[in-house]
């Protein structure tokens, strides 16, 4: 299984905002990609445009799956779910008034899910255990962390090939954050599985990350393996606060 | 206390009769989030569908199964032109779409007015006129066939939402629509497919209306507070809370009709609506 997340030069933005500016990525089979930066640099925008929830004004994103091209901005968000990609989002939006269960049995949805059911949900109770003993309760009773896990096995029950991630440790003490991070490092090994992480928490994403990308005011300023951005004077400067 | 016994058996079959023609609305206005005041209109239509091909021949419970794939297109028709013109444009879409069902209430009204004029319409079908007697009771028949319709109906939504895939879509499909886009389901196609599943199990009922009792083109006014009473009761979209909600609202008005008088019992739908709401919104099985 061979895929392939190609960005190239993409704007887009919301009415006269510009939320980003010919932004280029690639993302190889295989990798986890961290996409950095502080609140309202366009972390999200971008993840919403590789999910078809914000259309770029410019550019081209391309999805190769097994020899296969996509053109995810001609593509709805159904059709992009359906072809592999699944989202952890933002602030996780889980159904709140449903179990634990419906929320993950809503996660295989999409038809090519719907075959490995079993596989899946077994593999996530087992990934989260406490998921399974919380399967009858209502997914809005939980914590902020189990909420999390929650989200991130729904997210799993689509089979997905290409996973993105926006903002896991958003609202998680520093102990849940490092073992989320952790966990999909984990699951991503097992499912072998792509991962684009947005994450402003730079120490706990370069930990997972192959490579990072810095976003700063919708420009990518800077991109590379993990060793250039720790030893990088403008990732320090800008990033970091900590000029040298 | 042989009257209040008789009083509360029948309430329990009658509640069960509330309880069908209320999931509709359950599904419509508890799950969809459709202030779908038109509900009990389209039970009367129902019920005339009935009435008219009962008198081709057929049972009328088999009529009301008939009606069920037109009433569905109809429901799909209706949700798609309350979403182009209302829902899509946001944020008031609530009181303007209780404009516009208010409307097709008038619609429905006037139509079958017009249609079979203002004369009560019933069925005939073996079931209705006799009775069965248990001990010193008698228990009319066509209240034990709307009962025993009302049991299937409730719990066949009830198995349908739990445990397909669109069913539980749309459970969800209010509650998030963007997450339920990431799960790779379309929030439009869902909500109008359920309005279009509400609305056929609303056909049905109406065959239950009219077997149950005559029927007019304004009986309609009637079942909007019961229908109401019930899915709040019940606790928005919740199918074995209707059941229960139904039976409550039978038995109440069953007592209040025997120990008050016929004149008090329209006033026992709006009066536990006001009740409920004031002490517990979230409905009895309220998540």
């Amino acid at each position: 299984m061979a895929l392939e997340l190609t960005i190239e030069n993409i704007d887009a933005g919301y009415g006269a905002v510009r939320a980003l500016q010919g932004v280029s990525m690639h993302v190889g089979n295989g990798e986890t990609a961290a996409l950095l930066g502080t609140n309202g640099n366009g972390k999200s925008t971008l993840m919403k445009c590789v999910m078809g929830m914000v259309r770029p004004t410019r550019g081209t994103l391309m999805l190769t799956i097994d020899g296969v091209e996509h053109d995810l901005t001609k593509l709805s968000t159904e059709e992009i779910v359906n072809i592999g990609v699944a989202m952890v989002p933002e602030g996780r939006r889980l159904f709140p008034r449903l179990t634990v269960e419906e929320n993950l049995l809503l996660g295989a949805f999409r038809p090519q899910a719907r075959a490995e059911i079993a596989k899946n949900a077994s593999f996530c109770y087992e990934a989260f255990p406490l998921l399974k003993e919380r399967r009858r309760q209502l997914a809005g009773s939980m914590s902020g962390g189990q909420q999390q896990m929650l989200a991130i096995a729904r997210a799993l029950m689509s089979s997905p090939k290409l996973l993105l991630v926006d903002e896991p440790s958003v609202g998680l003490a520093p102990i849940l954050v490092s073992q989320t991070i952790t966990k999909i490092k984990e699951l991503k090994e097992q499912y072998g599985l792509t991962v684009l992480m947005a994450e402003q928490n730079f120490h706990q994403a370069i930990r997972i990350a192959d490579r990072g990308y810095i976003i700063v005011h919708g420009e990518i300023v800077f991109d590379g393996n993990v060793a250039e951005l720790e030893k990088n004077d403008l990732v320090k400067n800008y990033y970091l606060g900590t000029a040298a | 206390m042989d009257l209040l016994l008789d009083a509360i058996v029948l309430g329990l079959l009658v509640g069960c009769f509330y309880a069908a023609v209320s999931v509709g609305l359950s599904v419509a206005f508890g799950l969809l989030d459709v202030p779908h005041i038109a509900h009990p209109a389209f039970l009367v239509l129902g019920a005339y569908g009935t009435y008219m091909l009962n008198r081709m021949g057929w049972d009328p419970i088999l009529a009301g199964v008939a009606l069920m794939p037109a009433f569905m297109l109809l429901g799909i028709a209706v949700y798609r032109f309350y979403y182009e013109t209302f829902e899509r444009r946001g944020s008031d879409a609530g009181l303007r779409g209780l404009a516009f069902f208010f409307g097709v209430v008038f619609i429905v009204e006037v139509g079958l007015v017009m249609v079979f004029g203002v004369d009560q319409r019933l069925v005939e079908a073996p079931y209705i006129g006799k009775s069965l007697a248990v001990g010193d009771m008698r228990l009319p028949l066509r209240l034990l066939v709307a009962f025993a319709m009302a049991l299937v109906l409730t719990i066949g939504l009830s198995l349908y939402l739990s445990k397909t895939f669109t069913g539980r879509a749309i459970k969800a499909v209010a509650q998030d629509e963007t997450a339920l886009r990431l799960m790779g389901a379309n929030p439009v196609r869902i909500k109008q497919w359920a309005f279009g599943i509400a609305t056929a199990v609303t056909g049905l009922a109406g065959a239950l209306l009219i077997i149950v009792g005559p029927v007019e083109p304004t009986i309609d006014r009637v079942y909007i507070g019961r229908t109401f009473c019930v899915v709040v009761l019940a606790g928005l979209g919740s199918m074995s809370g209707t059941l229960v909600a139904g039976i409550i609202l039978g038995i109440s008005e069953s007592i209040v009709l025997t120990l008050l008088g016929a004149s008090w019992a329209p006033a026992v739908s709006f009066g536990l609506l006001l009740v409920m709401l004031g002490i517990r919104p979230q409905g009895l099985f309220g998540r």
